[in-house]
């Protein structure tokens, strides 16, 4: 296919094997921009446009994450209550020390903490990680629940770098949690790409065995993978509870579920070893417009389930069409 | 944008100041586009609160628009955002979370803003439109006290199927058991049950905890569903219905309705009245659009009727609608502020 | 015959390890109810018995259903939305018709459908049931919003729609009796049937099904039926009980679902598991549910709980089989 070799080197930027379905998610994404410029005067505009790349950055920062997971093999639903759980070590941190700095910290170490654990239950004790990572998504929410008494813990400082960080913009026109989410974008598209460890990450997730057999340590992979999972969810708890002021309990719910429609949306594989991270920038992305455009047009929120199903169905269907037909 | 907000803010002060004798607030100039973003539409508490919305913002000639936060703050700050990025004239706010609205709060006056809160208080919010939660659950506790003392009974225990999640549903609870202490001193509080405000999760709880002991007379649920949740759970039990009293609180919907027209055990419903609500907070919504100076909390009427005076109050249209009896909801006078808030407990 | 070969050799396997799983599972149950009741006599009493029994039925009834997905190598993550869903569609028909036969049968028919479009997806348009049945949970619980705006209540008061769930048969509460009758079906389908011995071939070896001349599609498209039905037939029960049809409902039902699936032994990677172990499952879930009220303990140790239990039962699972999940 001549015409698809053309393409694959135009963007060589992005290209990967599967060079062919970026392309037609940055169609999409365009073409969802485009529709909903002409249904809504509002929604082509820098603040809008902008604002959604600060709404995409929590899911985004998750999704990253899911993905680097199910690449090597193995899959972590426990995201959403982590965004959860770390804001409390943050806002705990904070209102001790008035230093944000610490408060990131302890979040961060608290994430790894449920990283470590998981990877260790999931790679190393070798049980099924999506139930392990089930389990976990109950007992850390009811440790979340137990810990706050389902009530929100305050900021009690306001700390004025707390509230830029959720709420701020860089250079007044991007939103400080797009910078964040961007950045995150960028640095792990470049790990996944260009190092020893992203390859090694796609090598154990499409054949373990062959992997282990090049000698690869197979379960010190997947552990790590679990472990950067876990951080880059810390991360979105971070960013989220920054835009909310506070720790609240019921935060991220449900999101495990949003990240992994992006993640497979953006064309990554649940069996393992296949995807880019920069499809899944698209995914999210996608799902974000989509999103904000239908509330852009005054869709109720029914309406906008509704459409977000169809169009996950939609590009997964789409997506297994091509492969059959390649 | 601060600058056409302010030539707005004196314009309307001088329309203001010059139609004050008509002593109607809203001589002056309207909104055109008001923003409410709610906690969870698919609730009919809510939904009934937007009817009201709809209703006053149609007799004052203006839209309202609606998003639904669905539950999730993070969904809030993004509808504010947008709402924002479509030049709202005033938001209202349902809160999912007190303390998750507090950065749009301050966001929103970066903006020039004006924002009015419904239902739960946030640090830095401007005016509250709300109905008093303890009061409600207190009259509310009293009614039924003096029910249960007119049939004779001098003893009251209490399944209570609350919602410790919110401080405004704790309250409720708080209210109810004070409430009927001032009648019945030994009341006592038997069950204190999470039904997560939902009916098939109260129903379980309920059920569990009739089987440790169903030695209780009143039901009490911080809103219908809970309440008729836990009625529920008596009936699946097998209990004899006959010393039973139930107490429902909101009347947000039609199941309170069609339970009181059984004339079972659901006898007292402390009725808050969404509609009302949403009527209110558009009034306030149009003061704050006019720079206006308002109590920072709006308490919205409550009353506890029985199921001889529900007619007084709503009427059933048809199998699936409602008519609200604005006249006698209007007549109801409303506390200038309440006996007890969240920040109380 | 290949064919039979082929499913002997799968077969014989798991009867030899189902003597000892269940076993593990009674112990456990038996533990858990030593345990309760030295601490609550009431755990013993009639009427808890019953609050236990209708709260098992509900989750069991679907639980069958999953076991037969799942043993064939698909999951379904929307059946507390098509639960709540199908619920709403019992009570609005009975409002229609005045018929409680015709409500019911609607409401199963309702349930079958999403079963049947969720099949239609994950077997024909090739998307991956996890993701496919996420997307259908996100249109479910839109749709049933545009469907009812509120909880549907029993308009004409028919008395004895509420006393079917509530009412007794020969001493036993009516929903343990279908749940027990639906189990018994679904235990002699698998154990004694060729269907059944299908079901778990496609699971573990699809390739090997269709070269033994059956189809692996059609085999996941009953299953996928078979959960639609039964949720649709437990929609019926929900109804019944809480005597309206609540848009609502159904929250994380999905999940405590599978959990006792899981919990029962049943594999994840299909063609492993029993209906046996299902019915233990799901009452060591539901009897922790229920201890954990009567000990009055604090409920959110109702979502820690199932979390703990289900990563310890897979793990114990393991080390028994002896073998692991690569």
């Amino acid at each position: 296919m001549p015409q698809s070799n053309n393409i694959k080197s135009k963007f060589s930027l992005f290209s990967t094997s599967r060079g062919n379905s970026e392309l037609a998610l940055i169609v999409s994404l365009l073409v969802v921009i485009t529709i909903f410029s002409f249904m809504s005067e509002y929604f082509l505009t820098v603040r809008n446009l902008t604002n959604v790349l600060g709404q995409a950055s929590i899911i985004m920062a998750l999704a990253m994450g899911v993905a680097i997971v199910l690449i090597s093999g193995e899959v972590d639903i426990s995201v959403g209550s982590v965004v959860a759980a770390v804001a409390i070590p943050l806002v705990e941190i904070m209102n001790a020390t008035d230093s944000l700095m610490l408060g990131i910290a302890g979040a961060l170490a608290l994430g790894l903490m449920i990283g470590a654990i998981n990877g260790y239950l999931s790679a190393y004790l070798r049980i099924n990680s999506l139930i392990v990572t089930l389990g976990t998504l109950f007992i850390i929410r009811g440790f979340v629940y137990l810990y706050t008494g389902k009530r929100p813990i305050a900021d009690t400082g306001y700390l004025e770098n707390f509230f830029q960080l959720g709420s701020g913009r860089f250079l007044d026109i991007l939103p400080n949690p797009a910078l964040v989410a961007g950045i995150i974008v960028i640095f792990f598209i470049f790990i996944m790409r260009h190092t020893r460890f992203g390859r090694r990450i796609y090598a154990v997730g499409s054949n373990a065995e062959v992997a282990s057999l090049a000698g690869y340590n197979v379960r010190r992979l997947r552990f790590y993978c679990f472990i950067i999972c876990s951080l880059l969810a810390s991360v979105g708890g971070i960013l989220l509870s920054s835009r909310l002021g506070s720790a609240i309990h019921t935060a991220g719910m449900g999101y495990e579920f949003q990240a992994i429609a992006a993640v497979v949306l953006g064309g990554v594989s649940l069996a393992g070893g296949i995807g880019s991270l920069f499809g899944v920038m698209l995914g999210v992305l996608i799902l974000a417009f989509v999103s904000n455009g239908l509330g852009m047009i005054n869709l109720p929120t029914e309406w906008q389930l509704v459409i977000t199903g169809l169009v996950i169905i939609a590009a997964v269907a789409l997506d297994a069409f091509k492969k059959k037909s390649r | 944008m601060t600058f056409k907000n302010l030539i707005r803010g004196t314009i309307s002060g001088i329309a203001l100041s010059a139609c004050l004798a008509a002593s109607t607030a809203f001589a002056a100039e309207m909104p055109k586009k008001v923003g409410y973003i709610t906690n969870y539409a698919t609730h009919e508490w809510y939904q009934n609160v937007i009817k009201g919305m709809e209703d006053r913002a149609a007799q004052l000639g203006f839209e309202i628009e609606v998003i639904d936060a669905n539950l999730d703050m993070a969904k809030q700050v993004s509808a504010a955002e947008d709402f924002m990025a479509r030049n709202i004239d005033v938001l209202i706010i349902t809160p999912v979370n007190e303390e998750g609205v507090v950065p749009i709060l301050r966001r929103a006056k970066a903006n020039g803003v004006p924002v009015v809160l419904e239902g739960n208080p946030a640090k830095g919010m401007d005016v509250l439109v709300a109905i008093c939660d303890y009061d409600t659950g207190y009259h509310a506790g009293v009614a039924s006290g003096e029910y249960l003392a007119a049939k004779g009974g001098d003893s009251a225990r209490v399944m209570n199927v609350g919602l410790p999640l919110l401080s405004a549903t704790i309250l409720r609870s708080n209210g109810f058991m004070d409430g009927i202490r001032t009648i019945i001193p030994g009341a006592e509080l038997t069950h204190d049950l999470d039904g997560a405000g939902s009916a098939d999760r109260s129903q379980e709880v309920a059920s569990a905890a009739l089987a440790v002991d169903a030695n209780i007379n009143v039901i009490y649920g911080i809103n219908d569903s809970s309440a008729l949740g836990g009625l529920q759970a008596w009936r699946a039990a097998g209990l004899s219905e006959d010393e039973l009293l139930v107490v429902g609180t909101g009347g947000e919907g039609l199941a309170f309705m069609n339970e009181m027209a059984k004339n079972g055990p659901l006898q007292l419903e402390a009725a808050m009245f969404p509609e009302k609500v949403g009527f209110t907070a558009i009034d306030a919504a149009v003061s704050m659009f006019n720079g206006e100076d308002l109590p920072e909390h709006i308490v919205s009427p409550t009353t506890t009727f029985d199921t001889a005076s529900l007619s007084d109050y709503y009427v059933l249209t048809s199998d699936t609608t409602r008519q609200i009896q604005w006249d006698a909801v209007n007549a109801l006078v409303a506390p200038a502020s309440c006996m007890k808030y969240a920040s109380d407990l | 015959m290949p064919a039979t070969e082929s499913i002997k050799q799968i077969t014989n396997p798991i009867k030899k390890i189902l003597t000892s799983e269940v076993g593990f599972l009674v112990l456990s149950l038996l533990a858990l109810i030593i345990g309760i009741s030295s601490f609550s006599e009431q755990f013993l009493s009639a009427p808890n018995a019953v609050a236990i029994l209708h709260q098992s039925s509900l989750v069991l009834i679907v639980a069958i259903g999953m076991t037969v997905l799942l043993i064939s190598g698909e999951v379904d993550i929307s059946v507390g939305a098509n639960l709540a869903f199908s619920s709403c569609v019992v009570m609005a028909v009975i409002n229609q018709t005045d018929s409680i036969a015709l409500g019911a049968l609607a409401g199963i028919a309702f349930g079958t459908s999403v079963g049947f479009i969720n099949a239609f997806v994950t077997t024909v348009l090739k998307v991956n049931s996890l993701i496919g049945t996420i997307a259908m949970m996100m249109m479910l619980k839109g749709g049933v919003f545009l469907f009812t705006r509120e909880a549907i209540q029993n308009h004409h008061q028919l008395p004895l729609f509420p006393k079917i769930a509530t009412g007794f048969v020969l001493g036993i509460p009516v929903p343990a009796l279908i749940a027990s009758i639906v189990a018994i079906i679904g235990w002699v389908i698998m154990t004694r049937t060729k269907a059944g011995r299908l079901f778990l071939a496609t699971g573990a070896n699809q390739k090997a099904t269709r070269l033994s001349g059956y189809s692996p599609e059609r085999v996941k498209f009953a299953a996928f039926l078979l959960t639609g039905a039964l949720t649709g037939l437990a929609a019926v029960i929900l109804a019944s009980l809480i005597n309206a049809g609540q848009p609502t409902a159904g929250g994380g039902f999905e999940l405590i679902v599978i959990a006792a699936v899981l919990l029962g032994g049943t594999s994840l990677m299909g063609g492993r598991g029993t209906i046996l172990g299902t019915i233990f499952g799901v009452l060591i879930l539901k009897i922790v549910d229920n201890g954990i009220i009567l000990l009055r303990l604090n409920q959110d140790y109702q979502i820690i709980f199932p979390g703990i239990v289900l990563i310890l039962a897979l793990y114990m699972d393991q080390k028994r089989r002896g073998t692991t999940n690569d």
